[in-house]
């Protein structure tokens, strides 16, 4: 009910966002696209040709506080790009993303320092988001226990499984408390036992935070958790509406795709196209810009000195 | 700026001309007030940069003092490497041009003279290896955590200042244990002063190199080559009087910092002489200018530091 409300604050603005990505390819096509010239220096450099994978092209979208915002898509769709631009980890080629405070994203799949512990990547984490000394070592034990990773958590990250990473990356950034989350894919690792304590959470910090986008393959979990779901393919949005609405026309896309009936995906997609309204994000430049720092939001003496600066 | 969000139906966005004539796809403007929202990922300004670093100190620290002993941990010997690797190196400089060579002509106490060029310089050397490589090394940090992209280098830079103590103890030890014995006088408290001003310098060329490298890391493959040459010159192992009818060649060497360092050190401990003015002048210059340059530098490319 939250996006019902015109009058609920933006919390995020995604205005107009491409992201390119140049990457080599092995692609044989690739290689005969260049002159004979630039082939042979290229072998000779022992380099691939490069090729411009377009990300994300033209997302515009703006969420407000309240809302639970799931991306839906296949994998490569720019879902987890699309996170980390957000987050503001990446700069966009066009475009831009503004937000009311620092958003947090919450990702599965980067070790920290692999050669520390993980109660030293623990320490490391939380003084990175901003967090005190004291801070920290009080959130620690909170962390440890959410990891659930027993005598595993004074051995190098190196040595973890990437579930095992994962639940540390993920108890790791729920320290924060952050006002606007960003989720990937935390709730689909882990086993039965801490998905039930990470959703528990989940749960608590949905309760403070402001909005939160999350990243699923299951459709289910989408509509179950959101209000309102986002279906990118091939980094176009395809769809921006209620979650129920989106998360069913997106499983029954994926279920065309995996009955291998092309037609009847692409008419899905096709129709989803047809309905969208266009979103064009505009924002106003107001005289008395205040700036607010980078980081989490009400931590310290961070947010004492905004509170200061800003009164 | 009361921040409020207008949704206005509306099938001509602003100023597209395009689509005002030929209205495609239904479309809502939103209306967002840049006052309340900033952009996320932004380069904030200098002071505020410069505050949230301070507010980053602790991090910093843990990243450093976390960091001390991995370079040598899978060694059995751990972090005795921190002092032998200095050491062989001087030993086998000490073979080469004492033993060998012959380059310590006119070099009163070799043996001093050596062991602080060498200790003092590899500092310098794993500073700024280390700080060129620290973005990529940090990306995984990075693409993680959002915090002052320079708390890397810097973090450098403190962690080779922690791998540093043992090695200037056991400089100093070997300075009084071995012969000849030194002229220790008051001097030797103006040493901290000059390794401050190193500190400072390195700081800065590390800051200076990691952005560099971050955008070509070919550079991480010439630092190598580039430290020796520095290396070879700033007098580390031979006397620059053997260049004193080189006038070019002297004024060169007079202008590199790191002879600077080392000259101004060794005056202090081994020669007990006070450094001449233009030293500490030079010196000082030097080390903030570096630094000055080199972070506002990197500073500038705050937002770029993401990228894959």
């Amino acid at each position: 009910m939250a996006e019902l409300d015109p009058f609920a604050s933006a919390t995020v603005a995604v205005q107009d966002v491409h992201v390119r990505y140049r990457v080599p390819s092995t692609d044989a096509a690739e290689r005969r696209r260049s002159t004979r010239l630039v082939r042979a220096a290229k072998t000779v450099l022992g380099q691939q040709p490069m090729v411009l994978v377009r990300a994300l092209s033209g997302i515009s979208f703006v969420a407000r506080s309240g809302e639970q915002i799931g991306l839906v898509g296949q994998n490569g769709s720019g879902k987890s790009t699309l996170l980390r631009i957000i987050a503001g980890l990446e700069r966009p080629a066009r475009g831009r993303v503004l937000a009311e405070s620092t958003p947090v994203l919450i990702g599965v799949n980067a070790a920290l320092v692999p050669d520390l512990s993980g109660e030293q990547n623990v320490r490391l984490g939380c003084l990175a988001m901003g967090l005190t000394p004291e801070q920290t070592e009080k959130a620690i034990p909170d962390v440890v226990e959410l990891a659930g990773l027993g005598k595993s958590i004074y051995l190098p990250m190196k040595t973890y499984s990437s579930g095992m990473g994962a639940r540390l990356r993920f108890a790791i950034a729920t320290a924060a408390n952050p006002h606007i989350m960003l989720i990937d894919e935390a709730l689909a690792t882990g086993d039965a036992a801490f998905k039930e304590r990470s959703e528990a959470r989940m749960n608590r910090l949905r309760e403070n935070a402001g909005t939160v986008f999350l990243v699923s393959h299951a459709a289910q979990t989408i509509e179950e958790t959101c209000t309102r779901a986002i279906w990118l393919n091939y980094g176009r949005l395809v769809l921006d509406g209620p979650a129920e609405d989106v998360a069913l026309r997106y499983r029954k896309w994926a279920w065309a795709i995996a009955k291998e009936k092309p037609d009847e995906a692409k008419k899905i997609i096709e129709d989803a196209l047809a309905e969208k309204t266009e979103t064009h994000v505009q924002v106003e430049e107001s005289p008395g810009r205040s700036y607010r720092p980078r980081h989490v939001r009400g931590h310290g003496r961070d947010a004492a000195a905004v509170e200061k600066r800003e009164a | 700026m009361t921040g409020e969000t207008n949704t206005a139906e509306n099938r001509s966005p602003g100023g597209d001309l395009y689509s005002m004539l030929f209205a495609g796809p239904p479309s809502t403007t939103e209306v967002v007030s840049a006052g309340r929202l900033t952009r996320v990922g932004a380069r904030p300004p200098l002071g505020v940069y410069l505050g949230q670093l301070w507010n980053r100190r602790h991090f910093l620290w843990a990243e450093a003092r976390a960091k001390v002993t991995s370079g040598t941990r899978e060694n059995l010997l751990g972090t005795l490497w921190l002092v032998l690797k200095p050491v062989l190196d001087g030993l086998t400089y000490f073979l080469i041009f004492g033993l060998l060579l012959k380059s310590d002509r006119g070099i009163e106490n070799f043996l001093g003279y050596l062991v602080i060029g060498v200790f003092l310089f590899s500092f310098t050397t794993r500073c700024v290896t280390g700080g060129a490589k620290s973005i990529a090394a940090g990306r995984n940090l990075i693409r993680a955590f959002a915090f002052p992209r320079a708390s890397l280098p810097i973090a450098v830079v403190l962690r080779e200042m922690l791998n540093m103590v043992p090695v200037l103890g056991v400089m100093i030890a070997i300075i009084v244990v071995l012969p000849p014995a030194e002229v220790f006088t008051w001097r030797v408290a103006l040493v901290p002063l000059v390794l401050v001003l190193q500190v400072l310098f390195v700081t800065g060329l590390s800051l200076l190199l990691a952005r560099c490298a971050s955008v070509v890391p070919d550079l991480n493959q010439l630092i190598g080559f580039a430290t020796r040459l520095w290396l070879y010159g700033s007098a580390v192992f031979f006397s620059y009087e053997r260049f004193l009818d080189h006038p070019t060649i002297i004024a060169l060497m007079e202008a590199n910092p790191m002879f600077m360092v080392l000259d101004m050190v060794r005056d202090c401990l081994l020669y007990g002489v006070t450094p001449a003015l233009s030293s500490w002048l030079g010196l000082s210059a030097w080390a903030v200018g570096t630094l000055v340059v080199g972070f506002l530098f990197f500073y500038r490319g705050e937002e770029s530091y993401g990228r894959a």
